[in-house]
């Protein structure tokens, strides 16, 4: 008898830690206590940003979560629709600190790499077993956004204090505490609309590394969600110098390597628009409304553009699977609303595209005429 | 040996069998069973079908996912072949032996004898946990040998090309498909644990085979249903896809370190439940 009972403790015992087991794994990482970090203000904390002018060698896992809610496009097929539908995208990350680096995406059961090895960029699909090799320089294209000798002024801290009042007219900026972001210590720095702005987000979180000062993690938050809505950051980091054959490409033997086919790609796309007139801009700051005006028929059957893969698809279908149909004084047309903004598309080629309610839009659609 | 034997008492207390041997004589019991040996050859030959039939269609090209890379690419076909096997039939194997190993014994009679037998519960257990055990890592090696053979033939030696795009060396492509037959097994060997623990609880071979082949089944049905994807990480099938990772350089371990986790939570369960049930059990 008491072997019976001993039995049934241990056998008892090993499901139950198994089953804590399971709990444990499944729980999601913790966020910890925030860290203790000595207080900064927004306008010495953007100005430490913009003096941080290189990236530390550093390995690590891109999150990409979105919930923004637009259904699935199964028309567009592979990433595109990967990245646009709700969910979770990872990418794993590598640079050397000294301009190389190295992208992957993984797929169940293919990988995306891309190798930039000082002069050439290496695009491996396992999928198609094809590497595409471009010599282009592409860290002048990757950071459009660094500071130039444009109206920016050089001095980080004076351009510091004009971001600050340039974001300052239509929001309010402060260091809300600090958060662990793969596993650093970070400050946060939000951003949020003044009470007048007509938009449906809340607030723009990014979090700052404390060491590095490099940005881990970008959240939007709009109105009426406690997750946020979009979010990018690191799930996982190191920072620490990366094995040199990390950025070194050598094709594998099979594979078809195509040189410089993206550029031509890339080159076409901007013809056809090109008699698009400019689009205009109604209002500012988050409530800010993009109207354009695309040549009639661009959106109507009569002309089919060619996806990715080939395959030709009507845009005015892919329109309708994306939003709903709506009409009003304004005219008619689809309307496609996500967690974080709203377009209106209308059937005489209007588009008008803004973080902000459909009225807003219809308002800002009629300013233009 | 000759000294244990003439040390022997003369039955004053009970005997106990060298652990050794026991697990000898369960190994022998069950691979000289004709489904086992029969269930081994032919998931074994498995490789050697995928392969000739990507080799022939291989030239005309298509095929998708792990198909498409194993084109000139010898040494993706043991991982292919385990990937696609680790689904259903390896988990099938585990259940079969599993359900023999108890289950089977009840449904002769025989699980009385060897419950009257002077050899501890746990150790009873044991012994036919350590049986299914061994038949599900010869299962997969076997998928495994035969996969680089039929890989190496076909294809050459050339070194494993990665999900990357960066070429291993042949000892490195050895080692990974090493590492993915280890991770492999221990899948399985968690599906096997629960089947165990059924095995327990019937005397039907074929109440354990149903019952862990139905549950394998909802799994995948939960996989696939939005609404219930906060159990995913509950489901030891789940984390299945992350054996592809042994493919990519440099190798991501967190989905295989975590997956393995998972499947020893569902060892400590199955091995659990099949403990209590045997301990007591009436002789």
């Amino acid at each position: 008898m008491n072997g019976k009972q001993a039995g049934l403790v241990v056998g008892a015992a090993g499901v139950l830690a198994g089953v804590v087991g399971l709990g444990v794994l499944a729980l999601p990482a913790g966020a910890g206590p925030a860290p203790v970090l000595p207080q900064v203000s927004a306008e010495q904390l953007v100005q430490s940003v913009l003096t941080t002018k290189t990236v530390p060698a550093l390995a690590g896992t891109v999150s990409a979560t979105n919930n923004l809610g637009l259904p699935a496009v199964p028309a567009l097929g592979g990433q595109a629709s990967k990245f646009l539908t709700d969910g979770t995208t990872k990418a794993q990350v590598w640079t050397d600190g000294k301009g190389k680096g190295r992208v992957s995406l993984p797929g169940a059961t293919s990988e995306e790499t891309m190798v930039f090895d000082g002069t050439t960029l290496w695009d491996w699909t396992s999928q198609n077993n094809t590497v595409h090799k471009s010599t282009d320089t592409p860290e002048q294209k990757a950071h459009p956004d660094k500071p130039g000798s444009g109206e920016m002024a050089t001095d980080p801290a004076a351009a510091a204090k004009q971001i600050i009042a340039l974001i300052d007219k239509d929001s309010t900026v402060k260091v809300d505490g600090t958060a662990t972001v793969a596993g650093r210590p970070a400050y946060e720095l939000v951003l949020a609309p003044k009470p007048t702005e007509k938009t449906l987000l809340r607030e723009v979180r990014i979090a700052i590394d404390s060491e590095t000062k490099i940005p881990l993690q970008l959240s939007v938050l709009a109105n009426g969600n406690a997750q946020p809505v979009a979010q990018i950051g690191f799930s996982t980091l190191q920072i620490a110098p990366q094995d040199p054959a990390l950025f070194t490409f050598t094709p594998p033997a099979g594979a078809n390597v195509v040189t410089g086919e993206d550029k031509k790609v890339a080159d076409k796309a901007p013809d056809q628009l090109k008699n698009a007139a400019k689009p205009q801009i109604v209002g500012s700051g988050w409530d800010t409304v993009l109207v354009e005006k695309l040549p009639a028929g661009t959106l109507g059957g009569d002309r089919s553009a060619t996806t990715k893969g080939g395959e030709n698809f009507d845009p005015s279908k892919l329109l309708g699977q994306l939003g709903k149909r709506v009409s009003g004084p304004w005219g008619s047309g689809y309307e496609i609303s996500t967690a974080v903004g709203t377009a209106l598309v209308l059937d005489d080629g209007r588009i008008a595209v803004g973080a902000v309610p459909e009225q807003a839009l219809i308002t800002a659609l009629a300013s233009v005429k | 040996m000759t000294a244990a034997v003439l040390d022997r008492p003369a039955l004053d207390r009970p005997l106990r069998a060298p652990l050794s041997r026991l697990l000898a004589s369960e190994l022998r019991w069950t691979l000289r069973r004709p489904r086992t040996v029969i269930a081994i050859v032919l998931l074994s030959l498995v490789p050697i079908l995928i392969g000739i039939g990507v080799t022939i269609a291989g030239r005309r090209g298509g095929g998708g996912g792990l198909f498409a890379t194993l084109v000139g690419n010898g040494f993706v076909l043991p991982i292919l072949s385990l990937t696609l096997l680790l689904t259903m039939l390896l988990p099938l194997l585990g259940a079969m032996s599993a359900a023999d190993a108890l289950a089977g014994e009840a449904s002769h009679g025989t699980l009385r004898g060897l419950l009257m037998a002077p050899v501890g519960r746990g150790r009873l257990l044991a012994v036919k946990a350590f049986g299914v055990a061994t038949t599900v890592f010869i299962a997969v090696l076997g998928i495994a040998v035969v996969g680089v053979i039929t890989g190496v033939v076909l294809v050459g030696t050339d070194g494993m090309i990665t999900l990357s795009g960066n070429t291993l060396s042949f000892g490195d492509a050895l080692g990974r498909i090493g590492l993915a037959v280890l991770w492999v097994t221990f899948q399985v060997w968690a599906v096997a644990a629960i089947a165990l623990a059924v095995s327990a609880f019937t005397e039907h071979p074929l109440v354990v085979m149903a019952a862990t082949l139905a549950g394998a089944l909802v799994f995948g049905v939960i996989t696939l249903i939005p609404q219930l994807d906060w159990m995913q990480p509950y489901l030891l099938t789940s984390s299945w896809t992350s054996v592809t990772d042994v493919l990519r350089d440099p190798m991501p371990w967190d989905g295989l370190v975590n997956s393995t986790l998972k499947a020893a939570c569902y060892l400590a369960i199955g091995l659990g439940v099949a403990y209590a049930k045997v301990s007591s059990k009436d002789g």
